[in-house]
């Protein structure tokens, strides 16, 4: 059986046979002087609608489609439906696509053919009507059919090339999106190293380049830590790594210094952070920045900082000498003297002590200056606070008794550990106590507390309080004592500093109190 | 001694924070014939000054426990315009001699050369270092 074409289809569908052919023919002889009238008349009513009218470009295509109607309604009824047929219909349907005729109005247009033909069939056969409106009926439905296809097929070939343009659309922004990515690694100011699962090196951008002096094809697929001599001073770096490879969703900041191609270290601070999806197969990407100019300089101005200091020190120091050598060099005049006289021997013994006594102090003044200028870090340890307090108590109290002070110890109810140099902290202890002490008054009590985040201790006395509320207490070489050298509070208030804590003092007449905070855990050390 | 120096003081307030050497000057200016009171800080000495008898020469520190050297001068300058000053301090560099306004002291820097005071106080001294303020800096603005 020969295979039958979608036109024969349709026929078979509609039953439209030879019959139909000649009735058609029969209604065409009918309808044929009518048709002119009905073209005019369908153009007539295409006028009244805006975008049906749109889509033509003046009158004189308007009369030209008139007359093209006219011969498709001659057409529909010559009775002959062949493929031929079928192809002029199609044609004329592409037509109506080109255009850009609008479905509804090809649509409600047949309706209207439809209606005026029918009223001649029904107007000259009256009675006798009904096969020849069964015909045209059949033939105005596959004239539809034919043309909506030319539409459908219309339909497939935009929504193929919108794709079209779609794919082409998104490889164009994928290409795009690629580059931006590309420049942000590469031109980002950053060290960026990608790394697969086992820690190898799979991306390794511009600035990476720059710091180490690897270029990349040398690092390629080498593990990262192993390549670069990656070192944080804790020698586990690489199980942290392994871990932070294995566990894939953390992120972690490391401090860690690279050696470079050439073998020189930099220090660089690394943000660790793994990727979720496994592009390229990076895992974790490092991102670093090289911090070893700005640690050189802030190592630098510390030093100078220091040297500030020590050199306003030490011409405080070049002053303070000049008492004790006073002292020494009086009483030496007045032994030359004595000496002389040959005077009383027990008068010269005295004088020598005081001079003895003088070059203490000056040996005593230079021990605290170097104590000042070159102090050794804290040795951080776990400190009791209740013992560190008892201790420094312990040490006074003879000379508290002496001086006829009431000493009181207040410890906290339950004792904290904390991280503190116990000799240092014990010696501004004993400094603080030694001065409430001295102060003057009959009552000297150190208490100490527990903060959130800190532990207090505070020392006061009864005493007469300081000279001023601007006096310059922790100053070197600012002493309100007889002997003093006016280095212990600047040593206390160095040391309370060293351990990340702060030194404060409120007074006024009858109440001095040192106020002490220190941290309870010290990070990242001294 | 040979002849009689015109002796110009007698009497001498010192005033110090270092105690234990100025009783040390004290006991030597004694012995050669002075009469000597000894305070240690700046409190002490302005109430000593605001009685009399006035001590005619007032040897001070610059820095001195409660208020300073320089207020103690001006106060006894007040007290008696021809009160002598003379400043024995450890910081011979720290002020101009214009600082202590009217009192326009000699200024003899610590460890004290107690011969160079002794010649000052018996104003035997030698012109170039008696002229007041002849050791401060910025020594010619009074």
């Amino acid at each position: 059986m020969p295979t039958e074409t979608r036109f024969q289809e349709i026929k078979r569908y509609v039953r439209l046979d030879e019959r139909d052919g000649e009735l058609m023919r029969a209604f065409g002889d009918l309808a044929r002087p009518e048709l002119p009238r009905i073209a005019r008349e369908f153009y007539d009513r295409i006028r009244e609608h805006e975008d049906a009218h749109a889509v033509f470009t003046g009158e004189e295509q308007i009369q030209r489609l008139q007359r093209s109607l006219v011969v498709w309604m001659t057409r529909i009824c010559s009775g002959t439906y062949d493929e031929a047929y079928h192809e002029q219909t199609s044609v004329i349907g592409r037509v109506h696509v080109r255009i850009g005729l609008p479905q509804r109005y090809m649509l409600t247009a047949m309706a209207l053919i439809r209606i005026a033909l029918l009223r001649i069939a029904d107007q000259a056969l009256a009675a006798d009507a009904g096969p020849t409106r069964e015909a045209l009926v059949r033939i105005l439905d596959i004239e539809l059919a034919v043309m909506l296809e030319a539409y459908q097929d219309s339909y497939v070939e935009r929504i193929e090339q919108a794709a079209k343009q779609e794919r082409r659309d998104l490889g164009e922004a994928l290409a795009q999106a690629e580059h931006r990515y590309v420049s942000a690694v590469e031109l980002a100011g950053v060290i960026i190293i990608g790394l697969d699962r086992e820690g190898k090196i799979q991306l390794f951008n511009r600035e990476a380049e720059r710091v180490t002096g690897f270029a990349r094809d040398e690092v390629w697929a080498k593990p990262f830590a192993e390549v670069l001599a990656l070192d944080d001073g804790s020698g586990s770096l690489p199980e942290q790594l392994a871990s932070l490879l294995a566990a894939g969703t953390q992120t972690r900041e490391l401090e860690a210094c690279v050696r470079t191609r050439a073998g020189k270290l930099r220090d660089v601070t690394w943000s660790m952070s793994c990727a979720q999806e496994k592009a390229e197969g990076v895992v974790l990407l490092a991102t670093g920045r090289d911090v070893t100019d700005e640690k050189a300089k802030e190592e630098r101005s510390r030093q100078n900082e220091r040297l500030a200091a020590i050199g306003t020190l030490a011409a405080g120091l070049a002053h303070e000498i000049r008492n004790p050598l006073n002292g020494a060099q009086l009483h030496v005049s007045f032994l030359r003297r004595a000496i002389q006289r040959q005077s009383d021997p027990q008068e010269m013994l005295e004088a020598t002590n005081v001079v003895g006594d003088e070059i203490t102090r000056l040996a005593n003044l230079v021990t605290e200056f170097l104590d000042f200028a070159r102090p050794r870090p804290p040795d951080f340890k776990p400190t009791s606070l209740t013992k560190s307090m008892e201790h420094a108590c312990g040490l006074v109290e003879a000379s508290a008794k002496t001086a006829g002070i009431e000493l009181t110890c207040d410890v906290p109810s339950s004792d904290v550990d904390f991280p503190a140099d116990s000799a240092k902290l014990t010696q501004v202890l004993l400094n603080l106590l030694n001065n409430a002490i001295e102060a003057g008054g009959k009552v000297v009590c150190i208490r100490g507390r527990r903060g959130p985040r800190q532990v207090f201790i505070d020392v006061e006395d009864d005493g007469p309080g300081l000279p001023g509320v601007d006096a310059p207490i922790f100053d070197a070489f600012y002493s309100t004592k007889e002997g003093g050298t006016g280095l212990g509070l600047a040593i206390s208030h160095r040391i309370i500093t060293d351990h990340r804590g702060t030194i404060d003092v409120s007074s006024r007449p009858g109440r001095t109190s040192f106020h002490i905070a220190l941290p309870l855990e010290q990070n990242g050390g001294a | 001694m040979s002849g009689t120096p015109p002796v110009r003081s007698r009497n001498l307030l010192l005033l110090d924070g270092d105690l234990r050497s100025t009783n040390g000057l004290a006991r030597l200016l004694r012995e050669d014939g002075f009469s000597v009171e000894v305070l240690c800080d700046g409190a002490s000495a302005i109430s000593r000054l605001s009685r009399e008898p006035l001590p005619d020469t007032l040897v001070t520190e610059i820095i001195v426990p409660i208020t300073d050297g320089v207020a103690v001068a001006r106060f006894a300058t007040e007290k008696r315009p021809d009160m002598r000053v003379i400043v024995v301090t450890r910081y011979p560099n720290l002020l101009g001699a214009s600082s202590f306004g009217d009192a326009c002291p000699a200024v003899l820097s610590k460890p004290l050369d107690y011969a160079q005071l002794l010649e000052l106080l018996e104003g035997t001294l030698a012109p170039a270092i008696a002229r007041p303020g002849a050791l401060l800096p910025g020594a010619g603005e009074c």
